[in-house]
């Protein structure tokens, strides 16, 4: 993978409503970097997210992939996963039937073995189980599944630990490591400090909300 | 949807029920059911597709499937099309398979039933994909199943008009054709428009 993609916003605010959320934000991630989006409850984290994945509409400011605009950019998002509390999951569906479902949406091949994805991590043994059956935390692996199927650059987690046991946890950082050493770009939230996580190396912080 | 039987079977309950209640509630004269069984079977083909309308995104937005859907790099429009479409199997292509069976309880002429066949096969895909605009408009709110159909009802009155009056045409002995091609101009139309419509109200709603 290059590392020479990069993810820049520019002058970015965002409000609901009448209630300004956040102001001239602008940041830059290139390869191997982790953006850790922080802040008080309400100050528009995951705003900011789904304004970058490109399920809001950015009033003001700019947000580019590569230096081309990322709205209604095909190339931005086939590169670009997002994963978010609503996992994308169908409860009426096994859980390698949600899997394979993606696989067929983002990849379009039947290369990579879907059990080897649940194996990794850690969920092998309920993949004939519907999607509604699955715990909380399982359901959080299966949705982290889906960043294994393609080769997505640029991943955009909301708090991606919540619900999640200390060996998922350990689980995902590695997998998280491991994509930006490959040349990968994350952006997360996360509400606690990631200093004694192994992806503190990689990570910048962007504070937001009004001190 | 298929491993979701409820959502199947309830819009065909509801339709064959909504038509069944007039032939009760209604004086027996033989020629009045016939003269107004098209228009009822109609009308409940519409209100059935109504009904199923509000959970058509509902549990894509509650399980964020319709969030992925926005930010996948394949065409929205043409997967709202196959939505619309998967939609229609499972509400109008049922409906328009049993309203020849409803025929039967208004005493409607065999001669004349292949008009409530014909007519619902072209008419009610339209049904489902401009409905689905709507749905597609209301799938924030909590209770949006009214404002569909109030947004909805005056856009269906087009098919209901060429669709119903198909059978009063054939009654008098008059031919159909017209109002046939009538509902395939509209099922042409609301195929190409409906899915960028469909596309464009989530792209709104969900922001």
């Amino acid at each position: 993978m290059p590392s020479s993609k990069v993810i820049s916003v520019k002058d970015l605010s965002c409000t609901r409503g009448d209630n300004q959320l956040f102001d001239a934000v602008n940041f830059s991630v290139s390869g191997g970097q982790c953006l850790h989006v922080t802040g008080p409850n309400g100050c528009g984290k995951t705003s900011l997210l789904r304004l970058v994945a490109g399920i809001n509409f950015v009033e003001h400011g700019e947000i580019s992939w590569n230096s081309s605009d990322t709205a209604n950019n095909p190339n931005f998002y086939s590169e670009c996963a997002y994963i978010a509390h609503k996992e994308g999951l169908k409860n009426e569906l096994t859980a390698i039937e949600n899997l394979r479902y993606y696989q067929q949406l983002d990849s379009g091949t039947d290369e990579v073995a879907l059990d080897d994805i649940l194996d990794k991590m850690g969920i092998l043994k309920c993949a004939d189980l519907l999607a509604q059956q699955l715990s909380f935390g399982q359901r959080r692996r299966l949705s982290f599944a889906r960043l294994l199927i393609a080769d997505f650059t640029l991943w955009i987690l909301d708090e991606p630990f919540t619900g999640i046991d200390t060996s998922g946890r350990n689980l995902i950082e590695s997998l998280c490591v491991e994509h930006l050493q490959n040349g990968g770009l994350i952006i997360m939230t996360h509400h606690q400090s990631l200093v004694d996580s192994p992806l503190n190396q990689y990570r910048s912080e962007l504070k937001l909300g009004r001190a | 949807m298929f491993r979701n039987t409820s959502s199947l079977i309830q819009p065909l309950v509801f339709f064959i029920i909504i038509a069944l209640l007039f032939p009760f509630s209604l004086p027996a004269e033989g020629e009045l059911l016939q003269r107004i069984g098209g228009g009822v079977i109609w009308v409940s083909a519409v209100l059935a597709t109504m009904l199923s309308l509000e959970s058509m995104f509902h549990s894509d937005y509650q399980d964020g499937t319709l969030e992925q859907m926005l930010i996948h790099p394949r065409s929205l429009p043409l997967a709202m099309l196959g939505k619309a479409l998967a939609h229609w199997t499972a509400t109008g292509l049922l409906l328009t398979l049993f309203s020849p069976l409803l025929c039967v309880t208004f005493n409607i002429p065999s001669e004349q039933i292949w008009v409530l066949f014909a007519g619902p096969l072209l008419g009610t895909p339209s049904l489902s994909l401009i409905g689905a605009t709507g749905a597609a408009l209301t799938v924030t709110l909590r209770r949006g199943g009214v404002l569909i159909a109030i947004v909805i009802l005056p856009l269906y009155i087009p098919i209901l008009i060429f669709g119903a009056g198909m059978l009063t045409q054939t009654a008098q002995g008059l031919e159909v054709a017209s109002q046939l091609y009538a509902l395939a101009a509209i099922l042409a139309l609301s195929i190409t428009l409906a899915p960028f419509a469909i596309a464009g109200a989530l792209r709104v709603t969900i922001n």
